[in-house]
């Protein structure tokens, strides 16, 4: 313990000021540039890098969803024509046009990060005239965070569709994660849904630029949250077959750290305005889907199993439904592999793990020891086995 | 969640942890007590797990208001003795400035310089900063509610109505932790309960 008097005089001799400049805030440009990314649904702000920064959650807002990021437009002009947005050049009720000024946006940003509101800074932005221009200020903001107020926490920069190499590389050196968003599962749905965004030079490119970048030696753009990606769901006609083949492709080709799926919800003034809304479970199911490949690591044959014929997804937990199909013959939890427990519905990662912990130390009894280990009995039971005992139920006789 | 290596260090910060607790824990490694099944195993799992909790979401509700320039302080008010931990979290977040964090009855205060800690645990906030407030520089005054006002603008504008879900609002902000980071966000118009109309009464 050393005293009040001493921390004071240690606190000046830092001079190290905890202000950062004062930010000067038109309230009507803070609401309409943030409105603009609510449906950019990434909130992650996990980053490995050294030394390590917790990656912990702030506020909720009253849709359940996290608001640990100050996630905002740089600009709400865009000279795109999106169907489904209501910053694009087409829409008919556009609002007014705002931009912040790199100065102002990073002073915004520093007085949220020192009141402990924000664990960090998510900026995208309307392609403006230019995406040059805009992506220049974009990365100019992050060097005045990064540079000017050594800012450490964390930042995701959009990269703009069309951004030029140089660019993307400014950004990647100086955020913790970049993206671009695919929105359509292919060229011929973002030609539905965008007219003037070409699928393969201003995204799929720029997607391989980034993969690129981050496999080049020097290790400059070290990017420790990888990029990612986002897709709209339900904007444009594909199925969620042709959505899980364009993942695939950016899982293994392109390397992205993960997908998000939106869920398209029409917009006012918008060509797509008179558009059936899509149902929030078509994105929770998307979700699951994308949770078996990647975190279970489902074979892609295995996952098919789980659309039906028109090569959507049902209204039922993806994992159930391939269980249904490949599951013959119950397994046993006191022999059965990690990778065979993570196929039983009820079962997930961290319980396939403490069990393999537990049958190390002892035989798995009954159905109690693994409801303790964190495994939803009522719909494993089925699918288990334990000493020979097996639950039946009616769907088993009747099949 | 999983219980951390360090477990012992989490439960020794519980409001209910005593000497007979940790002499127990001493039996048990942090595999174990996410597999046993036993009455202590279950019970010391429960109570790192609170601790656990509750340190979690005050790091993620207390909000810091500046005091000249080199002072930031906020409101807290633990179930659990993790208050000087938070203010260490907080330090090195921001290094060079002192945090306090306390109530009426006492206060902690943090400062990391040059790569160490130092930490001393004051009497009354209010005290605390008076005592800090006739040394500084400059009032920052005007600017206590700079980052407040943004906040409360930027926080309305992520609200999406079409996927308005309090269930999992109120799950995942609950009031106790909102009242000892002395947050008040459940007073918002929109997501007012009955069980806020009566605590106002």
């Amino acid at each position: 313990m050393v005293t009040l008097e001493k921390i004071a005089h240690l606190a000046n001799d830092c001079k190290f000021d905890s202000l950062g400049p004062e930010a000067h805030v038109n309230s009507e440009k803070l609401s309409m540039l943030g409105e603009g990314t609510r449906h950019d649904v990434c909130a992650s702000t996990f980053s490995p890098r050294s030394p390590g920064l917790p990656g912990i959650c702030h506020s909720f807002t009253q849709d359940g969803r996290c608001v640990s990021l100050f996630k905002t437009l740089y600009t709400n002009h865009c000279s795109h024509q999106c169907n489904y947005c209501t910053n694009a050049a087409n829409c008919s009720q556009k609002a007014r046009a705002f931009t912040y000024t790199p100065e102002e946006l990073a002073s915004i940003t520093l007085s949220l990060y020192r009141g402990n509101y924000i664990e960090g800074l998510f900026l995208s932005s309307g392609s403006g005239r230019n995406e040059d221009v805009v992506m220049e200020d974009i990365v100019e903001t992050a060097r005045l965070l990064r540079n000017k107020y050594a800012f450490a926490g964390y930042i995701h920069l959009k990269v703009l569709p069309g951004a030029s190499l140089s660019h993307i590389q400014e950004a990647m050196e100086l955020a913790d994660r970049v993206s671009i968003n695919l929105e359509a599962s292919s060229p011929s749905y973002m030609n539905e849904m965008s007219a003037t965004k070409n699928y393969e030079t201003d995204i799929i490119q720029r997607q391989r630029y980034i993969r690129d970048l981050m496999g080049k030696a020097d290790r400059m753009s070290r990017l420790p949250a990888g990029q990612t990606t986002q897709l709209v769901v339900g904007a444009g006609t594909e199925s969620d077959m042709e959505i899980f083949k364009r993942i695939l492709y950016e899982y293994q080709e392109i390397g992205v750290k993960r997908a998000y799926y939106s869920a398209f919800s029409p917009q006012k003034g918008t060509p797509f305005e008179t558009r059936e809304p899509q149902q929030r479970w078509r994105e929770h199911r998307l979700y699951q889907m994308d949770w078996l490949y990647r975190i279970y690591h489902f074979h892609p044959q295995e996952i098919g199993i789980a659309f039906n014929e028109d090569g959507f997804l049902e209204n039922a937990d993806p994992k159930m439904a391939i269980a249904r199909q490949l599951m013959d013959s119950p397994a046993d939890p006191n022999v059965a592999s990690y990778s065979e427990l993570l196929r039983i519905p009820g079962i997930g990662h961290c319980s396939a793990q403490r069990i393999v912990s537990l049958r190390k130390k002892k035989p798995i009894q009954g159905k109690a020891d693994l409801a303790l280990l964190g495994v939803r009995i009522k719909r494993a039971a089925p699918y288990l086995k334990i000493n020979g005992w097996r639950d039946t139920t009616l769907q088993m006789w009747s099949a | 969640m999983r219980v951390p290596d360090n477990f012992v260090y989490y439960l020794s910060a519980h409001a209910d942890c005593n000497a007979r607790l940790l002499a127990r824990a001493g039996d048990f490694t942090a595999r174990d007590l996410e597999v046993l099944a036993n009455v202590d195993a279950k019970r010391l799992r429960k109570m790192v797990f609170e601790v656990l909790a509750e340190t979690h979401r005050m790091k993620a509700f207390v909000r810091l208001k500046p005091l000249g320039c080199i002072v930031l302080y906020g409101y807290l008010k633990t179930r659990h003795k993790i208050a000087d931990r938070l203010g260490d979290h907080f330090a090195r977040r921001n290094p060079g400035t002192i945090i306090v964090l306390g109530n009426g009855q006492e206060s902690w205060i943090s400062l990391l310089c040059d790569s160490r800690i130092m930490r001393e645990h004051g009497s009354g906030m209010t005290e605390t900063l008076e005592r800090l407030g006739s040394g500084l520089p400059d009032s920052g005054e005007g600017r206590d509610n700079e980052a407040e006002s943004i906040w409360k603008t930027y926080y309305d504008s992520q609200y999406c109505p079409e996927r308005k879900n309090l269930r999992l609002f109120h799950q995942r902000m609950p009031r106790r932790d909102q009242d000892s980071a002395g947050l008040r966000l459940a007073e918002s118009k929109e997501n007012v309960t009955l069980e806020d109309f009566f605590a106002k009464i």
